[in-house]
């Protein structure tokens, strides 16, 4: 197969892997009061881990391809946080409740990192193929 | 090294020196009158386009994943579709090159 951009398998993992990472943050910032999941328990904050991860196909001339990256959702191990709220449902005797420790302040922080980041890897989607065309347009006059 | 600026080596990219496009490429010695070797040009041509053929198949098949709602990524749809335009363009561009030279040969004066 032709390879007629360069390094784009890269960057379509980037774009995935920051794909997954917005939808991360999504699903936080939507359960930021959840304080009852489906397990009963509060809505526990996810992360993502950003890993290399080698294809598994190996290609056709025998080579192994380049690490491409890949993300990992895993759950955040902070613990929910007690609020006094008696009138809440979900209290117990104390009329604390449990609520999930999320800081929209902090996952809006990475809302702009993580589209910071896919706007990066468009741009180098951009140049590769502006480099392509110009390169075919060598010897036009 | 006189007249070097201190640490001048150490601004110096450390890239591999580019192979000469000869040592990359060999054209090979063929005695007059002998038929070349390996593939034609014209099942490379062949090749080449069935490769952008299939190509143009995958970005069709992207962008209809993609909006009959199966979980395909957006960018990779238009990743798709804008390899195929691209390799298209230099399939156009082979195929151009290729009739600029025919026809500098047709209108050569015998």
């Amino acid at each position: 197969m032709i390879q007629i951009l360069s390094g784009i398998q890269n960057t379509t993992a980037a774009l995935a892997a920051e794909q997954t990472r917005l939808d991360v943050i999504s699903e936080n910032i939507a359960n930021a009061n959840t304080s009852r999941g489906v397990d009963g328990k509060p809505y526990q904050r996810q992360t993502v881990l950003f890993e290399a991860a080698l294809q598994q196909a190996m290609n056709p001339d025998g080579s192994i391809s380049t690490p491409t990256l890949q993300a990992r959702i895993e759950k955040d191990s902070r613990p929910p946080v007690q609020i006094y709220d008696p009138g809440n449902p979900g209290a117990d005797a104390k009329g604390m409740v449990s609520m999930p420790d999320i800081n929209i302040h902090e996952e809006m922080a990475d809302l702009i990192s993580a589209s910071r980041t896919f706007e990066a890897n468009l741009a180098v989607v951009k140049n590769s193929r502006a480099m392509a065309l110009q390169t075919l347009a060598i010897g036009k006059h | 090294m006189p007249g070097v600026m201190p640490g001048a080596d150490m601004m110096t990219p450390k890239v591999a020196p580019m192979p000469a496009p000869s040592e990359l490429l060999k054209p090979q010695e063929i005695a007059p009158g002998q038929p070349v070797g390996g593939d034609s040009f014209a099942t490379m041509l062949g090749h080449m386009v069935s490769d952008i053929n299939s190509q143009q198949n995958f970005a069709t098949q992207s962008v209809n994943a993609l909006q009959s709602g199966q979980k395909v990524p957006l960018h990779q749809a238009v990743i798709a579709m804008e390899e195929a335009n691209v390799s298209f363009q230099l399939m156009v561009e082979v195929r151009n090159r290729l009739l600029e030279g025919y026809q500098q040969i047709m209108q050569m004066q015998i």
